[in-house]
């Protein structure tokens, strides 16, 4: 379906999605961008178009919804905000992402 | 959930795409402008903020492109796509799309309508406990020469073997009737009546759906007079009514308690008294049930009185064979013992073998000849979707330059080939439905279990599944060897053409002589079916059955009495009485009474002993008495050969019989049986008769076969049922409702069960002949008719191909004939190829045909002759066409297009 992105990196990118609007309440599609490359200091050579088809994603899964609104700017922008299952689903998300990022680790670590 | 969530927003996602896309424009839009400013903020000047914002959003047009397939569900758009495109494609060519849809149609339809009835018929197991336990027990007679026949039960004997056997779990014997029976208190009307032992229902291992069925005391002497009836019953004469129990129905005229209702779905199985004899006796669906209840002839008994059917359960892990060898053994045993004078065995048939044995031979010929058709029609569909995908060849090449992929082109070639499937396979579905109906409008009435015939869906399933399958299959696999070839060189037209035409050409020409010698079988089979109806229709009969009504009397009330309270005079004076009341209607020549009407059957069978020339009793010709009067052989117009016909004179001493030429012959050899002197056949009379005359031999029981008969005046006895034959200048339509009105004045209370003309008679008394007769034709005419589309389907094809070719050669100075001639000959070799093959392959299988043949020889120079005559005759026109085309091509136009 279009998708060549690994599963992995998919899911790093929803969480990513997911911990921003958790912070920062609704945001736009740029915010969250911006957010996600300030947060990761920008050591993600990510293409802010990327985040589009992850915000569709969750949006499909009814993890966070969108409505019209105006940014700081006075400009009409979509704003995405956590759904109830969204809210629930990062518990879950969370723990599955350090589960794997502990087995990483492990394998990463200097073998003795 | 999430699952579900994704695939209902993706669907939502199908429609109004245009707002959506919209939106999503904005949306980027947004993220551009929140960029720009911010990066002018920062204070970078308009046109490097512009930049700057573009290049970190990434690929505007890819992330629109693939937000766009996340959206919505792509397959199901390029589904729908190619489903549109398919029905353009097939509506641009509708030659194809037609043939191909009415091939489906007919195979599927034809052999799924006809598998239903050989399924109901021969397949489907009886709605019994366990069927495959229940067998037929009849008894066997050893004759000279080491001849064996099947004949009906004695009850002694079934009783002894009953008791005696260890492999039999339990049995029950029967008669079937027609009953006379008045709810209503009206004219009666005969239905079809199971007199049997108290244990029927046990044996059948079916239980009553209300009341009881029967106990042994229902079936002791003097016991009250009880009926089950059967749920069709219980319909017709109580509407369902849950109080029937208990009421009373009055059953030739004496009142019977109903005790029982069966269920629905239980029918008692049509069983023939033996083999020799055509079922006649009940051949309507059983409605009753009454105990049977022995007689003092059927407990002293031993030798004659062979009256009776008898149904078995084995026990369980018994084989048939072992059952067979035990009871055989039994009975031969007991005849030795018991010093009897004839040798005697017993045999058990399985209950569904012998309930389809009179008909399984021609139901399988027609379920071959169907199959034959369906496997003509997935050649055929095989064939049509090869060529198209070869036609298709140029556009698929173009489609796959401008960029489909393989996948994509191969699934657009699958959706044509499904939507032409589903279009094919639901009108196959629809005919199987009428083919059904048709079927049974048809079908002879004996047909067994006919009431069963339903569509069956897996067959249904069956056939379409397999002529769907050919259509996919061989319109994708053309498709897979096209991708092989690069776009370049196949749109390099010319060559890649003629190199799969060369190919494609020879596979097709092995297909269409396939298709050729199913034909031919086919063909040969149908004509011979044909010419044996013919030959049974044409043949001499013995008797005129024109402008002859018949009128078939049962005499079932108390004041006609039975075999032991024989009212002789009662009956006698109702015979007399209707003899002269139809002599009275306005243009009746002359009226006939016989006891048994004609063409049902052998009846009444008897054997002839001499007391001038004594034979052991199994070498005594068997022989059909009949009770007629003397207006019989004028009315019948039957050939007095030598003495003289019964007269009225003869009513003072009526123990005279008349004897047909068969009788004479076997019985008397080659002396004059004229004078002299046999054996009584008067039921308890042993007064012995005096041959008077001989008369021709007719085919009075069967057109089959003529029959040995015996003729005795019904003034020495009356039967039960009497035929009424008027022979009249007026036609029946007129006569029949005069004669029910004449017959129901003398005595309302009698049953008329048959009244029609004698031609009726004659034509329904070889209803399954001329059924089968018509389904091969049937058969034999769709076959043809797909043969010739195969033909002409190849050659259009290769004409189009060539149209260059032809072209070049008309241009060349090449005359239309010599063309006409090139084409034709392209069909020569496929069609004299299945034909040869063909041919082969009918001298092997019409070796089972034989057997349903009447009088006709399965070589029959003139079927086989005919059948390839035809055959050349529909490939010559098949291939006319096409070949008429190419000698008319313009080869200037020929040479400019392409």
């Amino acid at each position: 379906m279009g998708e060549n992105k690994s599963d992995v990196l998919q899911g790093t990118l929803d969480l990513m999605v997911l911990k921003t609007l958790e912070a920062m309440g609704p945001l736009h599609g740029y915010g969250v961008a911006r957010r996600i490359e300030q947060v990761s200091d920008n050591g993600l050579s990510l293409n802010q178009g990327t985040i589009y088809p992850a915000l569709l994603r969750l949006q499909q899964r009814g993890w966070i919804q969108a409505e019209w609104g105006v940014s700081e700017t006075n400009r009409r922008a979509k704003f995405y905000s956590l759904s109830r299952i969204g809210r629930k689903k990062i518990a879950e998300e969370t723990e599955n992402w350090e589960r794997i990022a502990g087995t990483m680790a492990r394998f990463l670590a200097p073998s003795s | 959930m999430d699952f579900i969530r994704v695939l209902l927003s993706r669907f939502r996602g199908l429609f109004g795409k245009r707002k959506l896309d919209g939106d999503l424009e904005e949306e980027l839009r947004a993220h551009i402008d929140l960029a720009i400013a911010e990066n002018m903020q920062r204070g970078m000047k308009a046109q490097k903020a512009r930049t700057m914002a573009l290049r970190e959003f990434g690929g505007l047009t890819q992330v629109k492109e693939s937000y766009r397939i996340q959206r919505g569900l792509p397959w199901f758009e390029e589904a729908a796509r190619n489903i549109r495109y398919a029905v353009r494609q097939l509506r641009k060519s509708p030659g194809f799309t037609v043939t191909a849809i009415i091939t489906l149609a007919l195979g599927i339809g034809a052999a799924t309508s006809v598998f239903s009835v050989v399924d109901a018929v021969l397949l489907k197991p009886f709605a019994f406990r366990d069927p495959d336990r229940l067998v037929v027990l009849r008894e066997v007679q050893d004759e000279a020469g080491n001849e064996r026949f099947l004949v009906p039960d004695n009850y002694r004997h079934f009783m002894r073997l009953k008791n005696d056997s260890k492999t039999l779990e339990d049995a029950a014997i029967f008669r079937q009737y027609g009953m006379s029976i008045s709810p209503t208190g009206d004219h009666p009307r005969i239905v079809g009546t199971v007199t049997a032992s108290p244990n029927v229902f046990a044996v059948l291992g079916v239980r009553p759906m209300l009341g009881r069925g029967f106990v042994n005391s229902d079936a002791e002497k003097g016991a009250a007079n009880v009926v089950v009836l059967s749920y069709e019953g219980w319909q017709t004469f109580f509407a369902g009514d849950t109080k029937a129990v208990g009421q009373t129905l009055r059953i030739g005229g004496e009142p019977a308690t109903v005790i029982g209702v069966l269920g629905p779905g239980v029918r008692f199985p049509q069983i023939a008294l033996a083999p020799k004899i055509d079922f006649q006796e009940g051949a309507q669906d059983a409605l009753l049930y009454q105990p049977f209840v022995p007689g003092d002839r059927d407990l002293s008994a031993d030798t004659g009185n062979f009256n009776y059917k008898a149904i078995a359960r084995l026990k369980p892990g018994v084989a048939l064979a072992q059952a067979n060898a035990e009871l055989d053994e039994l009975q031969k045993a007991y005849t030795l013992s018991a010093h009897l004078s004839m040798h005697l065995g017993a045999a058990l048939t399985p209950l569904a073998q012998d309930v389809a044995s009179g008909v399984s031979g021609a139901l399988w010929l027609l379920f071959a000849a169907v199959g034959a058709v369906l496997l003509i029609a997935c050649v055929n569909l095989a064939n049509l979707q090869l060529a198209r995908a070869v036609n298709a060849e140029g556009e698929t090449a173009v489609r796959a330059a401008l960029g489909a992929s393989r996948g994509q082109l191969v699934r657009s070639r699958l959706t044509e080939s499904m939507v032409l499937a589903i279009a094919g396979g639901t009108a196959g579905a629809a005919l199987a439905f009428g083919g059904v109906r048709l079927l049974l409008a048809l079908a002879p009435a004996d047909l067994p279990r006919l009431d069963e015939v339903n569509v069956s869906l897996p067959v249904l399933a069956f056939s379409s599944g397999l002529s769907i399958a050919a259509a996919i299959v061989f319109g994708v696999l053309p498709a897979l060897r096209s991708l092989r070839v690069a776009p370049q060189a196949a749109l390099k037209t010319n060559q890649t053409r003629a190199a799969n035409t060369q190919q494609g050409q020879r596979t097709r020409g092995l297909m269409v002589a396939a298709q050729v010698a199913c034909t031919v079988v086919l063909l040969i089979v149908t004509s011979l079916a044909l010419r044996s109806f013919s030959r049974l229709m044409s043949q001499n009969r013995g008797f005129d059955s024109n402008r002859i009504t018949l009128a078939q009397v049962d005499l079932f009330a108390p004041q006609y009495g039975d075999f032991s309270g024989n009212m002789k005079a009662v009956k006698l004076s109702f015979a007399d009485r209707t003899l002269a009341a139809l002599n009275q209607m306005p243009g009746v020549q002359s009226v006939a009474l016989t006891s048994v009407a004609p063409l049902t059957g052998e009846t009444w069978v008897d054997t002839i002993s001499r007391p001038d020339h004594p034979v052991p009793p199994e070498q005594e010709p068997r022989i059909n008495v009949r009770w007629v009067n003397p207006g019989y052989v004028p009315t019948m117009q039957i050939p007095l050969i030598s003495g003289r016909n019964i007269a009225a004179a003869d009513r003072a001493n009526s123990y005279v019989v008349l004897i047909s030429e068969r009788t004479a012959r076997e019985a008397f050899g080659g002396e004059d049986p004229v004078g002299k002197r046999i054996d009584g056949l008067v039921p308890d009379d042993k007064h012995p008769m005096t041959v008077i005359g001989v008369v021709a031999d007719t085919r009075i029981n069967g057109l089959k076969d003529t029959a040995a008969m015996v003729y005795v005046p019904y003034w020495a006895f009356t039967p039960w049922t009497l035929s009424f034959m008027v022979r009249s200048t007026r036609p029946s339509d007129a006569l029949i409702p005069e004669m029910r009105r004449a017959i129901w004045q003398i005595d309302p209370q009698v049953a008329i069960p048959m009244l029609k003309s004698m031609d009726d008679q004659v034509s329904e008394s070889v209803a399954a002949d001329r059924f089968q007769a018509m389904l091969l034709s049937g058969f034999g005419a769709a076959a043809l008719l797909l043969a010739l589309l195969g033909v002409y389907g190849v050659l259009a094809y290769s004409v189009t191909l060539r149209r260059r070719e032809f072209g070049i050669r008309i241009a060349l100075g090449s005359g239309k004939s010599a063309l006409i001639g090139l084409v034709l000959r392209q069909a020569t070799y496929p069609v004299l190829l299945g034909t040869g093959v063909g041919l082969g392959v009918a001298l092997i299988a019409l070796r089972w045909v034989r057997s349903l043949l009447y009088q006709t020889p399965v070589l029959d120079p003139l079927a086989i002759g005919c059948s390839i005559l035809l055959l050349f005759v529909a490939a010559a026109i098949a291939a006319l066409i096409p070949a008429r085309r190419a000698a008319s091509i313009d080869p200037m136009k020929a040479l400019r297009t392409e």
